[in-house]
């Protein structure tokens, strides 16, 4: 996690240099906030980082240079064993996408099918046989 | 040691539990294929679909060169001859190269952690479909009227713009395009959120493997990339459908345009490199019997690349003389140097090795080859002079195929012939790879040497025609003889492939002997959710320290 923030937060500091640079020798407009806006993400992405560490300490098993496999013992997580929902939600974005050249009727419908399956995809898991498993 | 939700129906459980990867019938299989949620498979879904595209791709490169062998019109219109040039380009940067890095981070990168999956299975399996449709989609336009897209990969405006490019296979093109990237760009969070919280215990950062690093930081190079070519993507279809004025050049639309498109880019240029650079950094540690020379200097070089690689974007566009020719000159030059940092190490991790020349080697040296020609050719780019010189000619064709081609696919197969025997449990045959290698090799130095003297001579890229008088003949010939060489040096590849199904089952971790990283340390094929055991780590070479114990890899200094 140190690392984590510490790489983008160089990033951040360096595109901020860079872009200081270019705007200085008379760059144009798009690259001067393009590479402000890069800056911007690596800031939150560094913040973000920097926030987690902050609130869960940076003595990881796996950031320990004499971890055991056994410090990373217990529940590692929810992995779905299988899922419907990643087709369902590529397709529906699929069609959602080709409704605008086909025509609205065909968006209407992308879209209407997107949210449901967008739904069904975030609340898999969120039902109640599933709810004393993680 | 793992532990994770059974559903409460029966059937693909016992086959995910059994860790088998085969199916028991074919919907079984069917149903397996569209609904997975584990990197392996998905990851090989993203290679296999990848090289279905290279290979489609690399059909309509045969069209190109036999349009070209000879003066004159042979088969196709000059309409049809656009439509090739832009989908063979646009094919082999973002339906092939940029998802073969995908199912390569994908099968080999959480093995490389020793991670159980990827930090969001289901959203992985979701970049595969948004890929999958996305591509069919920007390619359907060779069925639609009017054929598919003709603007050239780059589309610049106006040429993409409903005035010049009418027509619905331009618009499939550009909405493809950005479903694609969207899953582009979910599979590159999906990465960084891996690395960065599924490492087991003791594997550092400083002791992942090259490969994990170059992913990571590919990632980060999509994050920062990809999100800039879906606003454009949907700025100039708004352009188009609804007739805003975002690309108009009365507001300087055709100079944003480029500028918002080489941000892309030219980082998609090292989302492409980064990758295919670690399977050569994984490769020439194994077969040289060293570890990799300059561990962290690779990694720090790996870094300056992506740093650096937002701010030379507008090398691409100095012919358009508006932009700032010193600065971009400079910082390209400067991201040279990173790139000969790479080089210094992979030849000192050769040096005073023990070398042994199996596919994988071979492949990567032919790579190491390819790329630096390519490279050179680069640096002669960088410098504006030269650049106005041969500037959309073939100079520039032979370049990026010198750089591309020599990255992507040579360490395309390489990871191929390397990793074969992970993915499947079976190796390749040695033989028909070796042939498979020379064939290729010749063939692509045979199409693309002799571009470079093509270019100079003055032949213009994605032209469809020349004239006789010109003297490009002889030249175009000999690139297209190569180019069919290269076309059947498939064929032993698919041979390969059909006769290893049956090969016998290597049994072991590690069929190669000396293999470094933590993948070498788990069955192969891997179990479901990758490792029965996990042995201890110690340094970045973790299964090379439990096959060798008595040759402790921390205490040398690394």
């Amino acid at each position: 996690m140190k690392f984590g923030w510490q790489l983008f937060a160089f990033l951040t500091a360096f595109y901020t240099i860079v872009d200081i640079v270019y705007w200085q020798l008379g760059g144009e407009i798009v690259g001067i906030t393009a590479m402000g806006l890069s800056a911007g993400l690596s800031l939150i992405i560094a913040f973000y980082f920097w926030f987690t560490q902050k609130r869960i300490g940076d003595n990881l098993p796996e950031d320990r240079l004499d971890g055991e496999i056994a410090d990373g013992a217990g529940e590692l997580g929810f992995f779905s064993p299988y899922s419907w929902w990643p087709l369902a939600v590529g397709f529906t974005s699929t069609l959602t996408a080709l409704g605008l050249i086909i025509g609205w009727w065909l968006f209407l419908i992308g879209v209407g099918t997107l949210v449901v399956s967008i739904m069904g995809f975030v609340l898999e898991y969120e039902r109640p046989e599933y709810q004393n498993e993680h | 040691m793992t532990t994770y939700a059974t559903r409460p129906v029966g059937g693909l459980e016992t086959v995910n539990r059994a860790g088998s990867l085969a199916p028991t019938s074919k919907g079984t299989l069917i149903r397996k294929l569209l609904t997975t949620t584990d990197h392996k498979l998905i990851g090989q879904m993203y290679l296999v679909t990848s090289f279905a595209w290279f290979l489609f791709a690399g059909i309509l490169a045969l069209f190109i060169r036999a349009e070209l062998t000879r003066p004159g019109l042979q088969f196709m219109s000059v309409e049809q001859y656009n439509q090739v040039f832009t989908m063979h380009g646009t094919i082999m940067l973002l339906m092939f190269a940029t998802p073969l890095f995908v199912g390569f981070a994908n099968v080999i990168m959480p093995l490389q952690i020793g991670a159980a999956d990827v930090a969001f299975p289901r959203m992985n399996m979701l970049s595969y479909w948004l890929y999958f449709f996305g591509s069919i989609m920007a390619t359907a336009g060779f069925l639609a009227p009017g054929g598919a897209a003709s603007f050239g990969w780059t589309a610049y405006a106006p040429l993409s713009s409903s005035q010049y490019s009418p027509g619905i296979g331009s618009d499939l093109w550009i909405v493809g395009l950005a479903v694609g990237g969207l899953g582009t760009i979910l599979g590159g969070v999906n990465f960084i959120t891996t690395i960065f919280t599924m490492r087991a215990p003791g594997m550092t950062m400083f002791r992942m493997s090259i490969f994990t690093w170059n992913v990571l930081l590919t990632s980060i190079l999509i994050l920062l990339a990809f999100p800039p070519l879906a606003a454009a993507l949907l700025a100039l279809e708004s352009d188009r459908l609804f007739g805003s004025n975002i690309f108009d050049p009365a507001n300087g639309g055709a100079l944003l345009w480029q500028h918002i498109f080489w941000f892309f880019g030219h980082p998609e240029v090292y989302i492409l490199a980064l990758p295919f650079f670690g399977i050569a950094s994984e490769i020439l540690p194994v077969f040289s019997r060293k570890p990799i020379f300059g561990y962290k200097g690779l990694i720090a070089a790996t870094i300056a690349i992506a740093a650096l690689s937002v701010a030379v974007w507008a090398h691409h566009m100095f012919a358009t003389g508006q932009v700032l020719l010193g600065f971009f000159s400079f910082m390209t030059f400067l991201i040279g140097v990173p790139t000969g940092v790479k080089f210094f190490n992979w030849i000192g991790t050769m040096w005073r090795g023990s070398i042994t020349l199996e596919t994988p080697m071979l492949w990567t040296i032919g790579f190491l080859i390819t790329f630096l020609l390519g490279g050179l050719t680069g640096i002669i780019l960088a410098s504006p002079p030269l650049d106005f010189a041969v500037s959309a000619s073939y100079f520039v064709v032979a370049h990026f195929h010198y750089v591309l081609f020599g990255t992507v696919v040579f360490t395309m197969f390489a990871g191929f012939y390397f990793w074969w025997p992970k993915f499947t449990g079976r190796m390749l045959n040695e033989r028909l790879g070796k042939i498979h290698f020379w064939t290729l090799f010749i063939g692509f130095h045979l199409t693309f040497l002799i571009q470079h003297w093509l270019g100079i001579k003055g032949f213009p890229r994605r032209y469809a025609d020349y004239l006789a008088t010109d003297g490009f003949t002889l030249m175009n010939m000999v690139s297209t003889v190569g180019a069919a060489l290269l076309a059947l040096s498939m064929i032993p590849f698919a041979i390969n492939i059909w006769i290893s199904r049956k090969a016998p089952l290597v049994g072991v971790d590690d069929p190669w002997g000396y293999g470094a990283s933590l993948e070498w340390a788990t069955s192969s094929p891997p179990p479901r959710h990758n490792f029965h055991s996990m042995p201890q780590i110690r340094s970045e070479r973790p299964a090379f320290d439990l096959h060798y114990p008595h040759i402790q890899t921390e205490k040398m200094g690394h």
